[in-house]
């Protein structure tokens, strides 16, 4: 018989956390709101949109409201269009359709969503496994999906074995189709696929010549682009995971993503012991001994994508990797509440001392 | 009525009794099934691209050429589709490709009628975008010139291919509600309806190019471009078209030079005094789009992803209490039952579907079917004529809009 579970991290947590980062940028904005009103314009302004189970927020330097609320409207449609396109909570979504057919025929994809899927599994190969789309099943068996934390059974873990690894989905370029090679796959994108679609949004921001705009989807992964009138990039400080409210680094970032992984995001506690959501595809489990991977790319996929890879592997497993991304940088915290160490991968930024 | 009656007179003029029809043969050569079908798209604006999307999920078709006066779609549609493809600025030129199987008109709807009859006299199989037409006669000569050419042609009202939607129809249409008397539907959003315009755009040409359905000369509005989905779900439902309609219009919010309301409210009168009440705001989302169907037993709410049943009470009857009675603030299990005058708050119940793709895929692939069968269309050129004249004349109903005065006192 199960133990009582009680998932606390629940919701409330989750807020919480959200709300430390969206505090944190809302403090940065609010202090380049007032310099921006004092300098007259361009002013900055800020949106948000809910969308991907999450908030976006659009930090966005405009003549006027309308003016801000014109360029923002297509960028949070062309949200919504990706969020009808990839996900897992939409049985109208592309993705749905994907997870529901591909089992049992091969299916014709459009391009952008065969695209999505290479990233994926590109991402899977680099990483050999560690970042995995197929764990959708795994989500749910670990109660993830619907937010109930539980332990899957002896069985259930034999089946997930099944039902997971990157390499029973087959993608044919030639004729944009995909094919999953065993019954029971589920893809799911939480991984990589918010990045996918602040990617795309950047994409229409410049389309309408917008030159300084910051995106954030929830705060986990942010899209800074162009810099401020008179300044070098957009301030974003990497909180303390052990105490969201310390700041542990700040990165200016320009024409350049930031992604953070981060186990205080959402999980469960049973008996005392802490159950991330970020699953480890080999062991079927909760990653652990993990606390915050905060990682620049200049594609938001790649670093969405990117932090779940560092978040999954031991840091010394990620060395060859990050060493093939020279431009790329990564703060990676391990250890646990009461112990915790900084592992800076090409992180130039000064890390506060005394956190780790 | 009896159920098999009550089907059998609303399948009347419903698309449903005329699927499986087979459409003569004309123009363009006939494809096998495993041809791929080529497809020529005329108007790859915002709507016409989400169509190019989903042809492209359907195995062995191919975007062959496209055609816009505005010519940034094309690097547009490039992407898209993930190479060159062939584009013009003049729809005859696309259409006078010898390789294009079938047309997709997706334009403004002042131009329907000529793209859409162009496409059928040349001969090949088109999905028109909804509304069928701009005008009266513009609705009257697409449907003389698609009937004449025998060609297949398909209205894009999509929801007709949902399959939750089709599975509610056919439960309603067998009396799970009673007899179905009101469709309330709403389109509510809360934005401005406004797509951006490149500056500079001296005299306005780009803003009335790019934001053609704010203008009465080249729009019907919101009760077109939204309304006509919902229209063609109550004619479903009724088993007809309506015979008079009455609305009003105003702006309330957008003061920004547009000449249609950017709110809109609409009554259309059916036989047996059966409504549809039709209402679009778009300074308010809260209650999104969807249709309620009220039965005399039931209701229905139809969304673009899902359908729920919920029933009224059979009886009303008054049992005497035995002894004390204690009310529990929680209620268990779910009745799906409306009561009282509060509104019911309770689940409904779900209609399953195994397949609830995306209606417009599921409409597209359904489409690119017929072009290979030459089965006609569920949702076929009668089908889109209800509905669209129903906003045509809709709109003059609201222009004119027989409004009495309320006095005040003095």
């Amino acid at each position: 018989m199960l133990p009582e579970l009680k998932p606390r991290c629940s919701i409330l947590l989750r807020r919480s956390c959200a709300k430390a980062w969206e505090a944190i940028f809302l403090l940065i904005v609010s202090v380049l709101i007032s310099k921006a009103v004092a300098q007259s314009a361009p002013q900055l302004f800020t949106l948000t949109h809910p969308a991907m189970g999450t908030v976006f927020t659009l930090y966005i330097y405009a003549a006027s409201r309308e003016d801000a609320d014109a360029k923002a409207n297509p960028v949070f449609d062309e949200i919504d269009r990706l969020d009808d396109l990839l996900s897992n909570y939409k049985e109208t979504s592309e993705l749905s359709r994907i997870n529901r057919l591909a089992a049992a025929q091969t299916v014709t994809t459009d391009p952008e969503t065969f695209e999505f899927l290479s990233d994926s599994l590109q991402w899977s190969a680099r990483s050999d496994g560690a970042f995995d789309i197929t764990v959708g099943e795994l989500m749910k068996a670990w109660g993830f999906f619907r937010r109930q934390g539980r332990i899957p059974t002896g069985a259930e873990f034999a089946k997930l074995r099944e039902e997971t690894g990157w390499k029973k989905v087959k993608l044919d370029a030639a004729t944009r189709t995909v094919r999953f090679t065993s019954p029971g796959i589920e893809l799911d994108p939480g991984g990589i696929g918010k990045g996918f679609a602040v990617d795309k949004a950047v994409v229409v921001l410049r389309s309408e010549q917008v030159t300084a705009a910051m995106l954030s989807a929830g705060g986990s992964t942010v899209y800074a682009l162009g810099a401020p009138p008179g300044k070098t990039g957009w301030k974003v400080e990497v909180p303390d995971p052990r105490n969201p409210k310390s700041v542990l680094s700040v990165v200016t970032l320009r024409d350049t993503s930031l992604s953070s992984a981060n186990c205080s995001e959402k999980h469960f506690i049973l008996n005392g012991h802490l159950y991330c959501h970020i699953m480890d595809p080999k062991t079927l489990r909760p990653v652990e001994g993990m606390l915050q991977v905060t990682v620049t790319d200049p594609s938001a996929t790649n670093s969405d994508a990117l932090s779940n890879v560092l978040f999954v592997r031991r840091p010394e497993e990620n060395v060859p990797l990050m060493e093939s991304l020279p431009g790329d940088s990564a703060l990676v915290i391990t250890g646990t509440q009461q112990k915790a160490t900084c592992h800076r991968m090409n992180w130039k930024a000064p890390v506060a001392p005394g956190h780790c | 009525m009896n159920h098999m009656n009550r089907r059998q007179f609303v399948q009347s003029i419903s698309s449903a009794a005329v699927a499986g029809t087979m459409l003569r043969s004309a123009g363009a050569k006939a494809l096998s099934a495993n041809d791929r079908v080529r497809v020529g798209v005329i108007g790859p604006g915002s709507r016409g691209q989400e169509l190019i999307r989903q042809l492209l999920r359907v195995p062995d078709v191919e975007i062959a050429a496209v055609c816009d006066v505005y010519e940034p779609r094309f690097a547009q549609v490039n992407k898209l589709v993930g190479r060159q493809v062939p584009a013009y600025k003049d729809y005859r030129e696309l259409l006078a490709r010898k390789d294009i199987d079938a047309v997709v008109v997706s334009t403004p709807v002042a131009l329907h009628a000529e793209h859409v009859i162009a496409a059928v006299r040349s001969g090949r199989p088109v999905y028109g975008e909804k509304a069928l037409g701009f005008t009266p006669d513009d609705c009257k000569n697409i449907v003389a010139e698609v009937e004449k050419s025998g060609q297949v042609f398909q209205i894009g009202h999509e929801y007709r291919y949902a399959a939750w939607v089709q599975e509610s129809i056919r439960r309603i249409h067998e009396g799970r509600i009673g007899e179905p008397t009101h469709v309330y539907a709403y389109w509510h959003r809360n934005n401005n309806w406004r797509r951006p315009v490149p500056q500079p755009d001296p005299g306005g040409k780009l803003e009335h190019l790019i934001n053609w359905r704010l203008y009465r000369e080249t729009s019907g509005g919101l009760l077109t471009e939204l309304g006509s989905h919902h229209i063609d779900i109550a004619n479903w439902v009724f088993g007809e078209q309506p015979s008079n309609v009455l609305g009003t219009t105003s702006i309330v919010k957008y003061h920004d030079g547009r000449t249609v309301g950017d709110n809109v409210q609409a009554v259309f009168k059916y036989s047996k005094g059966r409504r549809l009440v039709f209402s679009s705001l778009t300074d308010n989302a809260s209650v999104g789009n969807q249709l309620w169907i009220y039965g005399t037993e039931g209701s229905v709410q139809l969304t673009i992803e899902d359908a729920t049943f919920f029933y009224e009470p059979k009886t009303h009857q008054a049992v005497p209490a035995q002894g004390e009675v204690v009310q529990r603030g929680i209620t268990t299990g779910a009745s799906y039952q409306t009561k009282n005058e509060m509104p019911y708050r309770g689940p409904g119940e779900k209609v399953e579907t195994p397949n609830a793709e995306d209606p417009t895929l599921t409409a597209i692939r359904s489409f690119v079917q017929s072009i290979r069968t030459k089965q006609k269309p569920l949702a076929d050129v009668r089908a889109g004529y209800a509905s669209a004249i129903a906003t045509s004349i809709g709109n003059q109903a609201i222009a004119q809009e027989n409004a009495l005065v309320v006095p005040k006192l003095s």
